[in-house]
């Protein structure tokens, strides 16, 4: 009996200390060498490399590779970027989409750059539990929670909007104002939304729309009355920006042109007077940021950058950092990047830390406004 | 009735006419002679806005340029004037030559393939980013023509005036010199004029040379008096041009520089007025809608255009 007590008392014991053990236990950590390779895989780069809003595409894919070198150097893993050219056409985007998809090396996708590439890809990248992070993409309802695998770090048109109508009524007094969209998903809701919110303040107001592809906006112009104040250009192309404006200035107009996020390009976009506004403040206007331009001037060789870039930089840095974590057993899957992407909370280039909503909205972002005087610009907004 | 905006509409539409009429003058004189719609024709102008835009960089640039500015302009387009001349004598030559007597539908293939061609090649030299002549810096946009509230940039006066120019100058070598004489006997009959002495390929290469180099001239026009270029900026002057050489009759060279004023006019002026027209229902996004209504309209119901001649088929 006696021997029966003692023989039980230690089943129990050595039960429980199989219980305690397995239970504190962490979980099986991986070799530096397991996590290199878990890490060798691709993340996929959707937006426009060629066509009118080339320049924003490029940009954002040179400093997405400086990025992902940066990292893969510093924390040992050997990421690659995939780059996916949307032209920025919705249709080319849904078939790279699909491409990124079935492509079992890529992870996670950083973009689309352009709202109407998420439009199309979104439901596709979702399915296939594929995390996407925007650089750029601004509509506001894409975070809406139609698309649960998307997330951005730029903040959306609905705070984009209501900031351009507060600075073009309180700041540049204007009571007469004209709207040019250029007919894509980026432009239309956002021109629709300024539109509503400068009407609501009894602004006057009338519309025009051109295509992304259109070099001569001198027709537009003249139907541009001498008492408009501000002319907004809700487009993705610069270069469209700065002709406007040059021409509103050719046939005498005093309207200046407050250009939208897509505008924004120091290079390109250089009227004698207006107005950008972008989603991310342009790190050559923080002094805490030239260590890291310092470091992309080299490895760029001097490339011209405006926002666009850093933007997608930290896409790809939360997207990175969320592959990294996933790997911690020494196995990634897309579900557990997504999950993890969820959870990012890192240091962001712009101030403070990036971490996501609920929805995929970064917390609390808010939109710049530059003023820009014979070409230079500077922040006042 | 705003008489200062239909003036200022009646400048942007003779401008952009201008260049349209540029282009469709090439279209026009390849389809004379060949019947054959040269569809890279447009991406020859484009390559003629680079060209510009290379000298103009080679020069100095807009803002500091080394030279005169008239000089500069005039250096501009004439290198994009021989850039693209010879450009499309390597077209004719290895593009449309060898298919000379395929079926229609194979150079037809043939043109599309080098569209894409030059567009590519362009976009692997240059890459995607559009490129600015910054002409707004290489002459002030307040240096022109005032007439009460009107004002037109002397850049424009330079477009228009150069691309009459052009056009005269083409007029009198097709109507008054041998090599036109040639061009025209060619386009008549081929064969005949083979079996009459001419040497057609020369001619047909002559035709390619000087269509080319007008257009070469349109691309930096267009860069000039609209500041920015990209690689596929000929699609859609490529389409415009074709479209002003269809109304004008195409094969006529009254015909495309008609054709082509007349289409830049109906863009401007769809541009300033069917916002009023339709009260509102339908925006200047829609301009392009009018062009090319025009564009079906003729087809239907005078499908030789206004300067052609319907084709008598003899039986």
């Amino acid at each position: 009996m006696r021997k029966g007590l003692i023989a039980a008392g230690l089943a129990v014991l050595v039960a429980a200390a199989v219980v305690t053990t397995a239970v504190a236990k962490p979980a099986a950590q991986a070799t530096p060498a397991q996590v290199a390779a878990c890490t060798n895989v691709s993340l996929g780069f959707l937006g426009p490399l060629t066509g009118p809003a080339g320049f924003l595409g490029q940009e954002q894919i040179s400093w997405l590779r400086f990025g992902v070198q940066k990292y893969n150097k510093a924390n040992g893993t050997r990421f690659k970027v995939v780059p996916g050219d949307t032209q920025l056409k919705a249709p080319v985007a849904r078939t790279l989409a699909r491409r990124f998809v079935s492509d079992s090396k890529i992870m996670a996708v950083v973009g689309g750059s352009e709202s109407q590439a998420v439009v199309v890809s979104g439901n596709l990248f979702e399915r296939a539990g594929l995390a996407s992070i925007s650089g750029s993409a601004t509509q506001t309802d894409l975070t809406n929670g139609q698309f649960k695998t998307f997330f951005r770090v730029v903040p959306n048109d609905a705070i984009q909007g209501p900031q351009i109508v507060t600075y073009v009524v309180r700041n540049l007094k204007a009571n007469n104002v004209v709207i040019v969209d250029s007919q894509d998903d980026y432009s239309l809701p956002l021109a629709s939304a300024i539109s509503r919110g400068l009407r609501a303040r009894n602004v006057t107001v009338s519309r025009e729309s051109v295509s992304a592809d259109d070099t001569d906006f001198s027709s537009i112009v003249a139907n541009v009355g001498s008492d408009v104040d501000v002319v907004v250009f809700a487009t993705q192309v610069a270069t469209a920006a700065n002709t406007l404006s040059n021409q509103l200035r050719e046939q005498g107009k005093k309207a200046i042109v407050f250009g939208t996020d897509g505008a924004y390009s120091p290079s390109q976009f250089k009227p004698r007077s207006g107005y950008v506004s972008v989603f991310a403040p342009d790190p050559h206007f923080d002094p805490g940021a030239r260590a890291l331009i310092r470091e992309y001037n080299r490895y760029s060789k001097n490339k011209a950058f405006g926002a666009f870039g850093p933007a997608t930089y930290m896409a790809g840095l939360a997207a990175t950092t969320a592959a990294t974590k996933a790997c911690a057993d020494g196995q990634v899957t897309r579900a557990e990047v997504t999950r993890q992407t969820r959870r990012t909370n890192i240091p962001s280039i712009f101030g403070g830390r990036l971490r996501f909503s609920a929805k995929g909205d970064p917390l609390p972002t808010r939109f710049v406004i530059y003023r820009i005087a014979d070409g230079k610009y500077s922040p006042v907004g | 009735m705003d008489w200062d905006k239909l003036v200022q509409l009646l400048v942007n539409g003779v401008t952009l006419g201008s260049v349209y009429a540029l282009v469709a003058l090439g279209f026009s004189m390849v389809y004379g002679i060949l019947k054959l719609l040269n569809l890279a024709h447009g991406d020859v102008l484009m390559v003629g806005a680079f060209i510009g835009w290379g000298v103009l960089g080679w020069l100095g640039g807009a803002q500091d340029p080394s030279v005169a500015v008239w000089l500069l302009i005039v250096l501009m387009v004439l290198a994009a004037m021989v850039g693209c001349g010879f450009l499309g004598v390597v077209i004719e030559r290895f593009a449309y030559r060898p298919l000379r007597r395929a079926p229609r539908i194979a150079p037809l293939i043939s043109a599309l393939g080098v569209s894409f061609f030059i567009q590519n090649s362009v976009l692997l030299l240059f890459g995607a980013d559009f490129r600015s002549y910054d002409s707004f810096d290489l002459v002030d946009v307040e240096v022109g023509i005032s007439w009460g509230p009107l004002n037109v940039w002397i850049l424009r006066v330079v477009v228009f005036a150069s691309a009459s120019a052009m056009m005269i100058a083409l007029w009198l070598l097709v109507t008054r010199t041998k090599l036109g004489k040639a061009m025209r006997a060619t386009s008549f009959d081929r064969e005949a004029a083979a079996m009459m002495g001419i040497d057609v390929d020369r001619v047909i290469v002559k035709t390619f040379f000087i269509g080319s180099a007008l257009a070469g001239a349109a691309g930096v026009l267009v860069g000039l008096v609209f500041g920015s270029i990209n690689h596929f900026m000929g699609f859609n002057y490529g389409l415009k041009g074709f479209t002003a050489a269809v109304v004008g009759g195409i094969g006529s060279i009254p015909g495309a520089m008609f054709g082509g004023l007349f289409i830049g006019l109906a863009e401007a002026f769809s541009v300033g007025y069917i916002d009023d027209l339709t009260r509102g229902r339908l925006g200047s996004a829609f301009s392009d809608l009018i062009v090319f209504l025009i564009l079906v309209a003729f087809m239907l119901v005078r499908p030789q255009g206004i300067f052609g001649k319907p084709e008598v088929k003899k039986v």
